[in-house]
């Protein structure tokens, strides 16, 4: 999927995009209805689709906390995005914009994460990843040996 | 990654602990309750965790929870490049494969 679900950063920009077969009016509501969003990001949310309303949902055990700031439907969604209790990006310093538009019989989404503060230093853009997959191989509560930490100055690849 | 990172993630417990607050936030007590290791023990892995800048703390209440910082490993915006493609791979699976959204949680 990766030619229509592909991330770009430029400046402090981070934008997404992806095709999905359903008319925008849907689509828009699984940004907007607590029961639609935790479908697929988050396990709790409470939201109130209205200029200054509430977008807060916790993912993964993260706070996101916002508020919506512009809302269009089922045409754009402009919502403030950060995490309680985070120094680098607390609550109401970088933005969301999200853009249904038709496309075919479907709805392409365009995601533009704006505002982000600039990167403190290179990242390690598999660290993340490669991390979750490493915990997800140990058992709760006992995850037994290091099944191959890399070295610090293996981290490099 | 930082070398912090890797000195914190190195040891089982605070890998056990790190995904045990994947799940939700918790606080110590409620860490220590998962682990054969004492709650004295378990704070000084959060404290190793915290200065790695993997945890934080977000006071509710009367408690302090432990949260992790997303954008703990991979600096915040390699966090988000891979983040919204993800999520938005699951928005279309839920979209597309969704009884209509009004089926309750």
């Amino acid at each position: 999927m990766a030619a229509g679900n592909e991330a770009v950063m430029a400046g402090e920009t981070v934008t997404a995009t992806v095709h999905i077969d359903a008319p925008p009016e849907r689509v828009y509501e699984y940004f907007t209805r607590p029961e639609a969003i935790v479908r697929w990001m988050g396990d709790y949310a409470v939201l109130e689709p209205e200029p200054g309303g509430q977008f807060t949902v916790d993912v993964k055990g993260a706070p996101v906390r916002g508020r919506f700031l512009h809302l269009d439907p089922p045409h754009c969604l402009l919502i403030s995005w950060g995490y309680a209790g985070s120094d680098r990006l607390p609550p109401g310093t970088s933005t969301l914009q999200v853009r249904f538009t038709a496309e075919g019989s479907g709805t392409r989404v365009i995601l533009e994460h704006r505002d982000l503060p600039p990167a403190e230093r290179a990242g390690h853009a598999s660290g993340w990843t490669h991390y979750l997959a490493r915990l997800a191989m140990a058992p709760t509560g006992n995850p037994g040996p290091d099944p191959g930490m890399p070295a610090p100055d293996a981290a490099q690849i | 990654m930082s070398e912090a990172a890797f000195h914190a993630l190195a040891e089982p417990h605070r890998r056990g602990i790190l995904r045990l607050l994947r799940g939700q936030p918790r606080s110590v007590n409620e860490i220590a309750e998962q682990f054969d290791i004492t709650q004295q023990a378990v704070s000084q892995h959060l404290k190793v965790l915290r200065d790695a800048g993997l945890v934080a703390v977000r006071p509710q209440g009367q408690r302090r929870l432990y949260i992790v910082r997303p954008e703990g490993l991979a600096g915040l915006r390699d966090f988000l490049a891979e983040f919204w493609p993800d999520n938005l791979q699951r928005l279309k699976q839920a979209v597309e494969s969704g009884e209509p959204a009004n089926d309750g949680a």
